[in-house]
């Protein structure tokens, strides 16, 4: 079994370290113990059922923190919705937009901006002061105003 | 009285694993009278109080039956057992130490022997046993599974999962101060 490559000088030690328990070990009744493991293992230590016993906590808990991730990534993008369907126009700078314009298109657009904005019942400015609109138009006026909206919401 | 069980046909430690598997508690008693006795000579080597040795091995064997799925034959079916039972020991010295702070060699040495074998048991012997109980855990099996068991290096380092060098630089390390301790 062994070699002696460790030296003879250590065989003295291994010829003690080989008596080492010895006789502990003839003292040991076998017989009893083997039965009284396999009436512990009867008792419920089989080794499919332990083991499944043993792993189901670790399985429910990893499946528990999947759960959360995924739940949590699901609830994120029900109230981020911007953000999360995260479109590659909204995240990338305002000039990096205006570039894939065509420039016919973007001097439309830009045409546009000066004109004012044709809403049904919108008040142009110098029209009239806020105590000379209907009762309709001051109404249009504030639903138009964003910042009161929320303030209403 | 009960009939008696039929008697096991003779197999190897592969067969009888395979056996205890499928159900047949006849393979696992027989692995048990099998490999206790070395189990046990390891375990008292290791310094085991005779007094829980018994114990011992039984929950060496009741480890390595709940958890022979993860047995892949990396060394050989004792040698693992060995292994399951320095672990059984590490955790009865934890227990023991949560009950009494005490010396670790105070603590794994049997003092429930018989005082005559004590005093039959070689001088050289009791000073081994003394020398192994203050080596490093490692030191102490590798020692063990070397010079105890007869195990080659490369058993013994897929048994501790290290490599066969290590094994015998720990052997090494440890002959060193037993023969200081001893001499």
């Amino acid at each position: 079994m062994m070699h002696d490559h460790d030296g003879v000088h250590d065989e003295g030690l291994r010829q003690v370290a080989r008596r080492l328990g010895a006789e502990a070990a003839e003292r040991l009744d076998v017989e009893r113990t083997a039965q009284t493991v396999i009436a512990r293992l009867r008792a419920g230590d089989a080794p499919a059922r332990a083991s499944i016993r043993w792993m189901q906590p670790a399985w429910l808990r990893a499946a528990a923190v999947v759960v959360v991730i995924i739940g949590a990534g699901a609830l994120y993008r029900v109230t981020h919705p911007v953000l999360s369907s995260g479109s590659v126009a909204t995240d990338r700078p305002p000039a990096d937009v205006l570039a894939d314009i065509p420039p016919g298109q973007l001097r439309e657009v830009l045409s546009g901006l000066n004109d004012p904005l044709e809403m049904p019942g919108a008040v142009h400015a110098g029209e009239a002061g806020v105590e000379d609109l209907s009762e309709p138009q001051l109404q249009s006026l504030l639903e138009a105003i964003p910042s009161l909206k929320a303030v209403e919401d | 009285m009960p009939p008696a069980e039929p008697a096991l046909a003779p197999a190897g430690d592969a067969q009888l694993i395979a056996a205890w598997q499928a159900g047949d508690e006849r393979a696992a008693a027989e692995l048990v009278r099998r490999h206790a006795r070395a189990v046990a000579r390891f375990l008292a080597g290791a310094g085991a109080p005779e007094a829980d040795l018994d114990d011992l091995v039984q929950e060496t064997f009741i480890r390595a039956f709940r958890a022979v799925a993860s047995f892949r034959s990396q060394c050989q079916f004792r040698t693992w057992l060995l292994t399951i039972g320095g672990n059984a020991l590490k955790d009865l010295g934890r227990r023991l130490a949560r009950r009494r702070v005490v010396p670790l060699d105070e603590r794994l040495e049997s003092k429930d022997g018989d005082p005559h074998e004590r005093t039959v048991a070689g001088e050289t012997e009791e000073r081994l046993r003394r020398g192994l109980t203050r080596l490093p855990r490692m030191q102490r099996e590798v020692f063990l599974l070397r010079a105890q068991q007869g195990l080659e290096y490369g058993e013994i380092a897929a048994a501790l999962d290290t490599t066969p060098g290590a094994a015998r630089v720990h052997y090494h390390h440890a002959v060193k101060r037993l023969k200081e301790w001893l001499t």
